[in-house]
């Protein structure tokens, strides 16, 4: 029997349809399938604080026809309350059966996965930091250059992040940064020495946004609405891959049917699952499958297909969140500006660990959001955040992975369940992140406000990665190098499950080069197949 | 459940029709017309017609409500009673139970011949192991029956009298009773006998027509005390069909109304009676008024304003979807000077779930708030003036005034304490 495709890939996130381009340029018959959730809140049209003024439908977009806003309250990050985001959450743990026992789990079941709320964070892991993945550093380098000039990235500058970074070499320039963001580089490039022998190092953040227009894309015009959604695309969404693989004729999509289980067949496999539309369950053949579910859901499907009920361990990025506050733009207006990562900052604790963060602009998002953390009555802690929060920045902190122990298990009834904490290195980490911050923005002319210093709660990060690493040897539970799952030939794994490591840095970018490096690897094994018949 | 009703048109009748299909029963309508919205089973039935009846068969119940209520001639009153004892044959004939919702004016020795007519009919049911419904002063809904022409008496008058002694009236809303009308029509563990349905704690008169008055009509009333004795002296002049046509006859049968037991008939039927400032509101409950006064509260406390009718909408709306719907019961004053529900912080709520609610309140009212152009201003600071002096006065104003409402707490603790313990709502 032919089976109905040469590969299936099960999601359309980030690292399925980064694996597909070559698969599909190869002229292998590709299958991609997706949860199919879509959009149902618009975000708003006009930039944000017009809209703000002048929209009385605000409230659609902003809380949500359904109230979603206030069902989502006590949700780890304000992007989980934005109505417009909904479809990318929703049912996710429920139709993949994932339970998080005091442990944030978040995943997508939306045609683009979790590419549709993304902070766009981009970074290329460096050598070293590659030494611990079964191949050369090497062998990922062309990944980077393809998928970085795909999705489009800005923030190329000369500053001290280029290094940490990796990635100048296929940006476009950086998107202008507001005043308040412009005062902090100054001051730091006036201290640079000091700061750098307290192992502070400050640059323009990388971004997967444009800033100048491409073919289908536009380029950020600072309206602010980065939270809320971008009708612009110029923040990247593996969304908008998809209209070019549909160019080509080998290339299938089926959305709207979500996988639970993978079967064996004499020489191929077929996927099954249920179909959103009508229920129906399906089945689908093909000779190769590429998971690329998103790291838990891919974690489930292969630990139940291998019938694996150990635990496997599961890395994630230790957060905090802190606010800055500088006074000399007390009283500066609100102006529009771009909402995600405007400089990121690295910083050495103790000597071997590296914490990684960004600042943001607080402009695009809710007051609600922080005044409920206000020690002041609400109407008082209104007025005081309304005069203050327009000479403030937010920023968030990420640790390395290793620094979460948690596990995933399946469970007898086939869910998979995940529990963590953070290890207890952490707190400690995490107050001389803080203190050394503090003293870093001080000399830079920025109050870190008290109290505002906060650790989020463990998988609040949403960096999974590392359940089904990629080791030279892999044992069952693991993967090749080529990211096929062990005791079970023709399944590979692209997204972040295969990582063997998780460091601070953003990790979506190496995510999607190691796809690209898969789906290359796989459409020469493919054609060599081919060829001897 | 098959259930055929009389009077199925009239004030309680059309309630307990719409309840019962809204169960899924099976309603057939016993009347004089053919009703021409409602899709039910018709069976042409006359009080004062000779004709007998004949229920279908499988018929589970009959509820007769139908009566003559225009407290008109002795041989009227007599029909009645034919009437009812056709029926009650009829129904043993099918073997359905008999429900005859009664009065509470029934009694052997009654003022009036309704109310001795009534008692016939009671003995009758009831020797045929029917049971009988005595409700108390029927209240709500449709302006029908003695409820409507108390309402529209209230709306013409802007004085209203205040008899000395006061009557005491035992209230109790139509959707109510059409509700252990039905429950005693379902259930089987309900034995047969008099049941009162009606509020346990009688109310005087005058307190029902101002309930009539704010809830129902919103407006204000005075009253003037008029003595019973006055009202008793003019009916013995004016001779009977004087009095009927008057109204006097009600009247004195509202003075002369037993108190009714009803507690205990109220338990045996698991009914809880909605309280009288609910039940006057025209939707039946004072629900979303309670709703909306605390929306208004709250959204005027952030926003400094009072807020506009659609983000007031969206507030109900918001507690109705996620919170179950009910106010919290928030002391009148706070509702009234919502600048003080700064002293409701965390500390002075009795217990942990109650704080809880009033703080996911507060931020639904203040997530719904910054949601409209009017918080845009509010909340980005947004055509205020600008600079670094007016923001750091704003912001040592704040600080100022938090202090100040924290000196305020501590000297109002027990007070505002005490005060919440008393409110009733959904904490």
């Amino acid at each position: 029997m032919t089976p109905d495709f040469d590969i299936i890939i099960v999601g359309s996130g980030p690292s399925g349809v980064s694996a597909a381009f070559p698969l599909v340029n190869a002229g292998l018959r590709v299958l991609i399938v997706d949860g199919g959730k879509q959009p149902g809140v618009l975000p708003p049209e006009a930039d944000f604080l017009s809209a703000r003024i002048n929209d009385t439908e605000q409230w659609k977009w902003m809380v949500g026809g359904d109230s979603h806003a206030l069902k989502k309250r006590d949700a780890v990050s304000p992007k989980l309350r934005v109505p417009s985001h909904a479809y990318a959450f929703e049912e996710f743990e429920a139709r993949n059966h994932v339970v998080g026992k005091n442990f944030i789990t978040v995943g997508s079941l939306a045609t683009g996965g979790l590419s549709n709320a993304w902070g766009c964070g981009v970074a290329r892991f460096s050598a070293r930091e590659i030494a611990a993945f079964p191949f050369p550093a090497s062998d990922l380098d062309v990944s980077y250059a393809k998928v970085s000039q795909r999705i489009g990235i800005s923030g190329r500058v000369d500053d001290d992040m280029s290094d940490y970074f990796g990635l100048d070499d296929y940006s476009q320039p950086p998107i202008p940064m507001d005043a308040l963001h412009t005062r902090l580089s100054q001051r730091y490039l006036n201290h640079r020495k000091k700061l750098h022998a307290q192992g502070f190092r400050l640059g323009r953040s990388r971004v997967a946004v444009l800033s100048e227009d491409t073919a289908s894309r536009q380029a950020c015009n600072l309206s602010g609405n980065c939270l809320w959604g971008c009708r612009r695309h110029s923040m990247y969404s593996s969304t908008g891959d998809l209209p070019s693989l549909r160019k080509h004729e080998n290339f299938s999509e089926l959305s709207g049917f979500v996988v639970d289980g993978l079967t064996r067949y004499d020489g191929y496999w077929a996927v099954e699952g249920q179909t959103s539309s009508d229920g129906e369950r399906r089945s689908i053949t093909a000779s190769r499958i590429v998971l690329a579910a998103g790291t838990l859901a891919t974690t489930r499907i292969v630990l139940k297909t291998l019938n694996h009920r150990h635990p496997v361990p599961l890395l994630s990025c230790p957060t905090a969140a802190f606010m800055l506050w500088l006074p000399r733009l007390l009283g500066a207006p609100r102006m529009p500006g771009f909402g995600l990562g405007q400089l990121s900052f690295s910083l050495n604790l103790q000597d071997t660990i590296t914490a990684f963060g960004s600042t943001f602009a607080t402009t695009g998002i809710p007051l609600s959001e922080f005044v409920r953390h206000v020690p002041l009555r609400r109407r008082y802690g209104i007025d005081l955040l309304r005069e203050l929060l327009s000479s403030c920045v937010v920023g968030n902190v990420f640790l390395p992975g290793h620094l979460t122990a948690a596990e995933a298990e399946l469970q007898p009834d086939d869910s998979l369940s995940v529990t963590g904490k953070y290890c207890n290195a952490v707190v400690p980490l995490m107050d001389e992140a803080a203190k050394k911050l503090r003293k870093a923005y001080w000399s830079m002319g920025a109050v870190l406000l008290p109290g505002s210093f906060t650790i989020g709660p463990p998988g609040g990060d949403i960096h999974y990665a590392g359940t089904l690493p990629m080791r030279e040897s892999p044992f069952i539970g693991e993967t090749s190098q080529r990211g096929e799952v062990e005791g079970l030939d023709g399944i590979f794994v692209v997204d972040g499950a295969c990582l063997p490591t998780l460091t601070e840095k953003s990790h979506t970018l190496t995510i999607m080069a190691n796809a690209d490096r898969i789906g290359r690897q796989l459409a020469t094994v493919l054609a060599m197949e081919s060829l001897h018949g | 459940m098959r259930v055929v009703v009389t009077g199925a048109t009239g004030y309680i009748g059309s309630c307990l029709t719409c309840l019962a299909s809204r169960r899924g029963h099976d309603v057939v309508i016993a009347s004089r017309q053919r009703p021409s919205t409602f899709p039910a089973s018709w069976l042409p039935f006359d009080l004062s017609s000779d004709n007998s009846i004949v229920f279908p068969i499988n018929t589970n119940a009959v509820v007769h409500l139908a009566a003559n209520t225009t407290y008109t001639n002795r041989l009227k009153n007599e029909c009645e009673l034919v009437a009812a004892q056709r029926l009650i044959k009829s129904s043993r004939e099918v073997g359905a139970k008999f429900i005859f919702v009664s009065s509470q004016t029934a009694r052997a020795d009654a003022p009036t011949a309704y109310g001795r007519t009534k008692w016939h009919i009671e003995q009758e049911v009831l020797s045929a192991g029917g049971w009988v419904v005595r409700p108390g002063q029927v209240y709500g809904g449709e302006l029908r029956g003695l409820f409507g022409m108390l309402v529209k008496t209230v709306q013409q008058l802007s004085i209203l009298p205040a008899f000395v002694p006061t009557p005491k009236v035992q209230p109790i809303h139509v959707d109510d009773l059409a509700e252990g009308l039905l429950r005693i029509a379902e259930r089987g563990d309900v034995p047969p006998g008099v049941y009162c349905l009606a509020a346990p704690e009688p109310i005087s008169f005058s307190k029902f027509l101002d309930g009539i008055a704010k809830s129902r009509l919103r407006c204000w009333r005075g009253f003037v005390p008029v003595p019973v004795v006055i009202i008793n002296a003019l009916a013995a002049v004016l001779g009977e069909a004087l009095r009927t046509r008057l109204g006097l006859e009600r009247l004195r049968s509202l003075f002369d109304l037993p108190v009714m037991e009803t507690a205990s008939d109220l338990k045996r039927l698991g009914l809880t009676l909605r309280p009288l400032h609910s039940g006057m509101h025209p939707s039946g409950n004072d629900r979303r008024r309670c709703l909306l006064r605390e929306g208004r509260a709250l959204l005027i406390y952030v926003l400094k304003e009072p807020p506009g009718s659609a983000v007031l909408r969206r507030y109900i709306c918001a507690i109705e979807q996620l919170r179950g719907g009910q106010a919290l019961g928030l002391p009148r004053f706070f509702l009234g000077y919502p600048i003080f529900l700064s002293l409701l912080d965390k500390s002075v709520w009795a217990s942990k779930t109650a704080s809880a609610e009033f703080s996911w309140r507060l931020d639904t009212a203040t997530m719904l708030a910054e949601a409209t152009p009017t918080g845009a201003y509010r909340f980005l600071g947004l055509g205020h003036e600008h600079g670094v002096l007016s923001s750091l006065f704003s912001m040592t104003s704040a600080v100022a005034c938090e202090v100040f409402w924290r000196m305020l707490r501590v000297i109002f603790f027990p007070l505002v304490r005490l005060a919440l313990g008393r409110a009733k709502g959904a904490l």
